[in-house]
C-alpha cells in the first residue's frame, strides 16, 4: 500500500514538474496587440479580407502586413478604431461607406446547387439540393461570399431598406466634436 | 428523459422569412416540430406532401427525429431546370468564344 501511494506521488510529482518547466520552456509568444485587434473585427470569420478568419487578420494587422482598411464588412467604423489603436492615418478616402447589405436570390435562376449555402458562415440561406434557396434577410451580414460562387449569377446584393427596424441615429463625428 | 428539447421551423419565401422557435418532446420527429410551429396556418401554400423537408440544408424524412438545435427547413420547388440553365449558360459561352476570336 505505502509502496503503491509513494511511487504514485513520486510520478504525480515528477511528471507535474515536468509539464511545469515545459511550459515554461515551450510557451507560445502571444501579442496581446492581436488580442485586442481581433476584438475590433466583426468575428464572423468570413474570409473578404484574404486572410483565413479574423483571427489571422488580426495577426497580420499586428505585423502591419495588412493595411487597416483590410475588413469589407467593417467597413469605415471598423477601419477607424483599427487605425487609432495602431496609431496610424488610414486613407479613408477610397473607403467610402456603402451602407448594409444583403444578398438576394433571383428565383427564376436558382438551380439548387447549394455552393452558396456552403459559403454562408452564419447559415443564412436555407435550401438543399435541388431545392429553391432563399436568403433570410435578417440573419444575412452582407458579406457577399454567395454571390461571388452562384455559378448562374441568381444572387445580388442590395442595400438594406430603411426601416423602424433598421434604422439608428448615426453616430457623432468624433473630429468635429471635439474641436 | 423527459426534457424538451428547443428546434426551429423555417420557411422561407422571397420576400417574407419565418423562424419559428418550438420545443418538443425528445425525440419528436419533422413533422411534429411543423405542425407545432404553426406555419402550416400561417402559410396555408405549404403542402406537406409535395414539399420536401430537411435540417440545415440537408434532405431529411419527414419521420426523423431530431435534435436540440436542429433548423427544421421547409423547403419549395426550382423555378428553373437546371439543365434548361445550363443548356443557355453552354450556348452562351459558345457564343462569346465566337465573339472573341
Amino acid at each position: 500500500m505505502l509502496v503503491a501511494v509513494g511511487s504514485l506521488t513520486v510520478m504525480g510529482v515528477a511528471l507535474g514538474g515536468l509539464l511545469g518547466i515545459a511550459a515554461r520552456l515551450l510557451a507560445v509568444e502571444e501579442n496581446p496587440l492581436e488580442e485586442e485587434l481581433k476584438a475590433m473585427l466583426p468575428g464572423s470569420n468570413c474570409g473578404q479580407c484574404g486572410y483565413v478568419g479574423c483571427a489571422l487578420a488580426a495577426a497580420a494587422l499586428a505585423k502591419g502586413e495588412a493595411p487597416v482598411t483590410v475588413c469589407p464588412p467593417g467597413g469605415r467604423a471598423v477601419a477607424e478604431t483599427l487605425a487609432k489603436k495602431l496609431g496610424v492615418t488610414a486613407d479613408l478616402s477610397a473607403h467610402e461607406d456603402k451602407g448594409p447589405e444583403y444578398a438576394f436570390i433571383e428565383e427564376d435562376l436558382c438551380i439548387g446547387c447549394t455552393r452558396c449555402i456552403k459559403e454562408c458562415t452564419v447559415d443564412a440561406i436555407v435550401g438543399a439540393t435541388k431545392q429553391m434557396h432563399v436568403v433570410i434577410n435578417e440573419a444575412c451580414h452582407g458579406c457577399a461570399k454567395c454571390f461571388k460562387v452562384c455559378p448562374t449569377d441568381a444572387i445580388k446584393m442590395c442595400k438594406v431598406p430603411l426601416t423602424l427596424s433598421t434604422w439608428h441615429w448615426a453616430k457623432p463625428e468624433v473630429g468635429q466634436t471635439l474641436h | 428523459m423527459a426534457d424538451p428539447i428547443a428546434v426551429d421551423v423555417v420557411y422561407a419565401r422571397p420576400e417574407q422569412q419565418v423562424l419559428l422557435r418550438v420545443k418538443l418532446p425528445r425525440g419528436g420527429t419533422l413533422l411534429q416540430a411543423i405542425q407545432a410551429s404553426g406555419v402550416l396556418q400561417k402559410f396555408p401554400e405549404i403542402d406537406l406532401a409535395r414539399c420536401k423537408v430537411g435540417i440545415f440544408g440537408k434532405l431529411v424524412k419527414i419521420d426523423s427525429p431530431l435534435r436540440e438545435h436542429d433548423r427544421v427547413e421547409i423547403y419549395r420547388p426550382l423555378i428553373a431546370d437546371p439543365k434548361e440553365v445550363r443548356r443557355q449558360r453552354a450556348a452562351l459561352g459558345k457564343a462569346m468564344k465566337k465573339g472573341g476570336e
